[in-house]
């Protein structure tokens, strides 16, 4: 057990130097949200949300923490498997002794290292930037919602994987997976609305909507996010089951 | 079985859906010899080998490797053996050896780092990014993962394909350094002067039947091919003068004079004992040439060509 995570772990600093020296790798998913955040900033910063008192800080800086999330989680562990197995390189692994938990664990440790990174850095930038920072008493809600978020979009980027058929498409199909319903569901823009109600009520069932009400609601006093926290779950187990089912050490 | 055996195969057969591409193989590989799977592409030489690797349950036969059964102990038979599979790639960023560490981490009794590094003649570029290589220098670092674990085994999936000549050769010689250390190597060719630089013994495969198998000479004679011998024509053989000699199927042509012969010696002894008796001294440019690997092949295709 102890030998099968030194393994993991040894696997996952290979994933997080390797990450860092690849620069467009490592830009996108680090500055992508940090440059999102300063240009909504710019837009918006400082006053209520029409017809409320909570403040619009409050609710696009936790939205990009969310977006930091999926771009770390999702975005970047779907396509890099997919870059992985298309390589070869889970073939080569096959033909080695350790045990595919190992590997797999030391990808998924290596993430969250990354949404470690990127949530502390789009955080720390809401806090000095736009003083947004979460009620007190909510950072133990932040951060397990936090967790929630990672493990929710790690498992959906996993399942991704499978549905990629080349390198080249890895990174356009994972983000465009997301992207436009990150736009629908409000994510950049806290003001967004007008869309027909049937489309708002599609847009809730997918996760992305969902993490970013949870970690909204660390920073604004808002209804208890129950449903939102039941649909990552869902989404978890629906994105476990279909990995699963479908995971191929060979393309 | 012996325990000399590293590989055993015994009616080997293996079907994809209806159509079986495996007809019984056989074949066994002893401890410390390179072993050669020669034959054209699609002979079945991968699946072969893949199922040796324990990467496909085979559909009839017996296999052991190195006294594992490979579909039913893939995790054992994996501490024990190497395998360079063709086209699998390496993390792009990885450096080169950091990654061969990092693969020494998976086994129980790895090879020291510096040692590997020399064997594939890879020192030079251990810290390079594995993306900079090239083609010849990943196929090195191929047999380097391969070896990190110290195995008893190592499987070579056509190690060379696609190699312009200065890579084959360097290629050759880290296999020739893999000899030394006293590994069982069993690779997979469709390059004849491969199998014939490489292997001690040689199976001819094709299309899913084990068409010879042997050293390479054992090869060439079970083919039927003979030991070659020539010398410059004496001019008074060439003149007339003196008889051709009995018992050899001796042929003038030219300015060279040839037989061919299934027994080398005698042939030899009878060839020199003519020409002393004739006066025509040692026989100049006398010349024995060893049944080559390269005529048996082209000839089993030749006569064999019709069930591919």
């Amino acid at each position: 057990m102890t030998r099968s995570v030194h393994l993991a772990i040894r696997q996952a600093l290979l994933e997080q130097r390797s990450f860092w020296r690849s620069a467009e790798y490592a830009l996108f998913t680090f500055a992508f949200p940090l440059m999102i955040l300063l240009l909504i900033g710019a837009a918006n910063a400082g006053s209520d949300l029409p017809g409320t008192d909570i403040k619009d800080t409050t609710v696009f800086v936790p939205g990009i923490l969310a977006f930091g999330v999926i771009v770390a989680a999702y975005v970047n562990l779907g396509s890099k498997v997919a870059v992985l197995r298309h390589d070869g390189v889970l073939k080569r692994i096959r033909t080695t002794p350790l045990p595919s938990g190992s590997y797999i664990g030391g990808l998924l440790v290596s993430t969250v290292a990354t949404v470690i990174f990127v949530t502390a850095a789009t955080g720390m930038l809401g806090w000095l930037a736009f003083g947004a920072v979460p009620r007190p008493g909510e950072l133990l809600a932040l951060t397990a919602g936090l967790v929630l978020g990672t493990v929710c979009f790690a498992t959906l980027g996993l399942a991704i994987s499978s549905v990629i058929t080349s390198a080249e498409s890895a990174g356009p199909v994972a983000y465009a997976s997301f992207l436009p319903i990150a736009i629908i569901s409000g994510v950049f823009d806290p003001t967004f609305s007008g869309l027909p109600d049937w489309l708002s009520r599609l847009v809730a069932t997918f996760p992305v909507k969902a993490l970013a009400v949870v970690l909204q609601n660390a920073y604004a006093v808002r209804p208890f996010p129950a449903w939102d926290l039941a649909n990552l779950g869902l989404w978890t187990a629906a994105g476990a089951a279909f990995a699963v089912w479908r995971f191929r050490w060979h393309s | 079985m012996t325990d000399k055996t590293a590989v055993h195969v015994v009616g080997l057969r293996m079907s994809f859906g209806t159509t079986e591409v495996l007809h019984g193989v056989d074949f066994d590989v002893r401890y410390g010899e390179v072993f050669c799977l020669l034959g054209p592409n699609g002979a079945g030489k991968t699946t072969t080998l893949e199922i040796l690797e324990g990467f496909r349950p085979p559909t009839g036969g017996e296999v052991r490797v190195l006294g594992l059964d490979p579909a039913a102990q893939p995790a054992k038979l994996r501490e024990r053996a190497g395998m360079v599979l063709q086209e699998c790639g390496f993390p792009r960023q990885a450096r080169v050896a950091e990654l061969i560490d990092l693969w020494r981490s998976y086994y129980p009794n790895p090879r020291p780092l510096g040692d590997l590094l020399e064997v594939v003649e890879l020192t030079e570029v251990r810290n390079t990014q594995v993306r900079r290589l090239s083609g010849g220098q990943r196929r090195r670092l191929d047999f380097a993962l391969a070896l990190a674990g110290d195995p008893d085994l190592v499987f070579l999936d056509e190690p060379t394909t696609g190699f312009d000549p200065e890579a084959r050769r360097r290629c050759w010689a880290a296999i020739e350094n893999l000899r030394r250390l006293g590994k069982t190597i069993l690779l997979t060719t469709h390059y004849l002067d491969e199998a014939e630089q490489l292997a001690d013994r040689i199976a001819i495969l094709r299309a899913g039947r084990i068409e010879l198998a042997g050293t390479t000479h054992e090869v060439a004679v079970r083919a039927g091919l003979a030991t070659r011998i020539s010398f410059t024509t004496p001019s008074a053989l060439r003149r007339g003068h003196v008889p051709l000699p009995d018992g050899i199927d001796l042929s003038v042509r030219g300015p060279e004079s040839v037989c061919h012969t299934g027994n080398a010696a005698m042939t030899l002894r009878l060839l020199l004992e003519w020409a002393r008796q004739n006066s025509l001294g040692d026989l100049d440019g006398l010349a024995v040439t060893a049944p080559r690997l390269e005529d048996t092949y082209l000839q089993l295709t030749r006569t064999n060509g019709d069930h591919a």
